[in-house]
């Protein structure tokens, strides 16, 4: 199942999935597999499963799809792989969620990594297919339920774990403290002031109609994104400010990797500030 | 065999207390299917409160029409069956004369019936629709990795009573008081089965219709 160069020397059952994929090695996966256990996995899938029976989001698709596949020509991993069949998103369904209903979570840990794989890197939950699905059932809906299976078990790529870690310690994506913060705004408030006179990058102005939150990576990585705001922002005219206080960012990983926690905290922030400085609109970079 | 199956009372059975049997189990069981989906809506809290009479209607509306929403657009061959086969698999029960005659006699009721032609015409058109919808399932690699067992066998459950229907319209294969027994069996079987199977899509595509399109709406954004 795997390509050359990839150790794979545990036997799947399922050879139904005949996948053909190139592996990449990611420590998210391949470490944290070595920790799981049966046990672990079935507590993980029926603790999901059992909140899941009682949602009508979660039900509704087990019992309306009609396996009619018409999802498969939304979902662009399916048609940019040469239309193969294992990336209709009602197949990454199939291979995931199905498997571990049937088999009430008692799978393997090498067969959920297979599933974290799946549903990470297989699917971006872009909610193309919940569109184009005749019923309008929510297919990307359930495949993040089974995210956050993986997430409860940590089986989710190292990157974004790592950046949830971070948003949940600091509410920043890239470990960014405060004095970072405002110190980058300061920055490139003077770079901009060098091209256009007098533009002003306000920090926690009160009553100002718009607040606006970049992502993590801006101040991080790419700064030149807040000068070019800070430009389009003076020169609109637009009665705008930065919030200096944690919940700025508006990078929510918590919410890619399915946990809820983060992901209500980091939104929480961004409201919290939003409702300190008296905003009228918040205005997100993404 | 054949002595077994003229007896009258196999006749009666099936042209009375089966059908109040089978309208009970799938009035009774439809109800309570749906009430237990909006039950377990209800219960997830964050979904009712952007539910929206006016998007839903308007989703309805557009996935009702043939070829306005993109999806159909893009696969026009199974839109014009998809659609034909639901027309005919909805339309023919209650308006065919032969339906409106028994119910007549039972509750002196009756409607507008269409025409013997068009029904036999709408009836072929169902049964090469039900063919159409099997070969997919075969042939049609995105569909047969999803495809299992019981897939074929609601398809085998709306099918039947068609054929049969057909079959005992035109008198053939078998004695015509057999192949109407079959024809009241099946029907009776797809109406019981409709509420406990994934045949009950009929009633969920209402509700997850609804979802979908206030979700849409309420993002301010098109229908696809």
């Amino acid at each position: 199942m795997a390509e050359a160069g990839v150790k794979e020397n545990v036997k799947i059952k399922e050879d139904w999935i005949k996948l053909k994929r190139k592996l990449v090695a990611d420590p998210g996966f391949d470490e944290t597999v070595k920790n799981l256990t049966t046990e672990k996995i079935e507590k993980a899938v029926n603790a999901v499963l059992n909140i899941g029976k009682n949602a009508g989001r979660f039900m509704a698709p087990l019992e309306t799809c009609i396996h009619c596949a018409l999802c498969s020509d939304a979902c662009h991993w399916y048609l940019s792989h040469g239309k193969d069949p294992t990336y209709a998103p009602v197949a990454k369904v199939k291979m995931t969620l199905w498997e571990l209903i049937k088999r009430k979570g008692k799978v393997s840990p090498e067969f959920m990594k297979q599933v974290a794989r799946i549903v990470f890197c297989e699917c971006n939950l872009c909610r193309r297919c919940s569109m184009y699905c005749p019923f309008g059932l929510d297919i990307a809906y359930q495949l993040g339920m089974v995210r956050r299976i993986c997430f409860i078990l940590g089986l989710v790529p190292q990157n974004i774990l790592d950046q949830t870690h971070s948003l949940s310690a600091t509410l920043t994506q890239l470990w960014i403290t405060q004095a970072d913060w405002i110190d980058t705004m300061q920055w490139q408030e003077e770079e901009v002031r060098g091209e256009i006179k007098n533009v002003r990058i306000p920090i926690d102005k009160e009553g100002a109609e718009v607040m606006w939150c970049p992502l993590g990576t801006e101040p991080k990585v790419a700064t030149y994104h807040i000068a070019r705001t800070a430009k389009i922002m003076n020169i609109a005219g637009i009665d705008w400010t930065v919030a200096a206080q944690d919940g700025w960012d508006s990078a929510n990983m918590g919410m890619f990797i399915r946990d809820m926690e983060t992901m209500q905290r980091v939104v929480r922030g961004i409201y919290d500030n939003a409702m300190r400085l008296k905003i009228k609109r918040i205005v997100l970079t993404e | 065999m054949y002595d077994f199956v003229k007896d009258p009372s196999i006749y009666n059975f099936v042209r009375g207390p089966l059908v109040w049997i089978a309208f009970i189990v799938f009035v009774g069981g439809s109800i309570y299917k749906i009430r237990e989906l909006l039950l377990l809506a209800k219960k997830e809290k964050v979904v009712y409160p952007y539910m929206s009479l006016k998007f839903t209607l308007r989703s309805l509306l557009h996935w009702f029409i043939p070829f306005a929403s993109a999806n159909w657009r893009r696969r026009p061959v199974i839109t014009i069956v998809t659609f034909l086969f639901h027309i005919g698999l909805v339309l023919l029960p209650i308006f065919l004369l032969a339906h409106n005659i028994l119910i007549y006699e039972s509750w002196r009721v009756s409607w507008w019936t269409v025409p013997e032609g068009l029904a036999d015409i709408m009836t072929m058109i169902v049964i090469g629709c039900c063919f159409f919808f099997f070969l997919r399932r075969i042939f049609a690699p995105e569909v047969r990795f999803v495809t299992f067992a019981d897939d074929y066998l609601i398809l085998a459950i709306a099918f039947l009573p068609f054929i049969s229907g057909f079959l005992a319209y035109h008198q053939w294969l078998l004695p015509h008081k057999i192949m109407v027994i079959l024809h009241m069996v099946f029907g009776s079987l797809m109406l019981i089965a409709i509420p406990f199977t994934r045949l009950g899509h009929m009633l969920y595509f209402f509700l997850t219709r609804s979802y979908m399109g206030s979700d849409q709406g309420y993002r301010h954004s098109k229908d696809w």
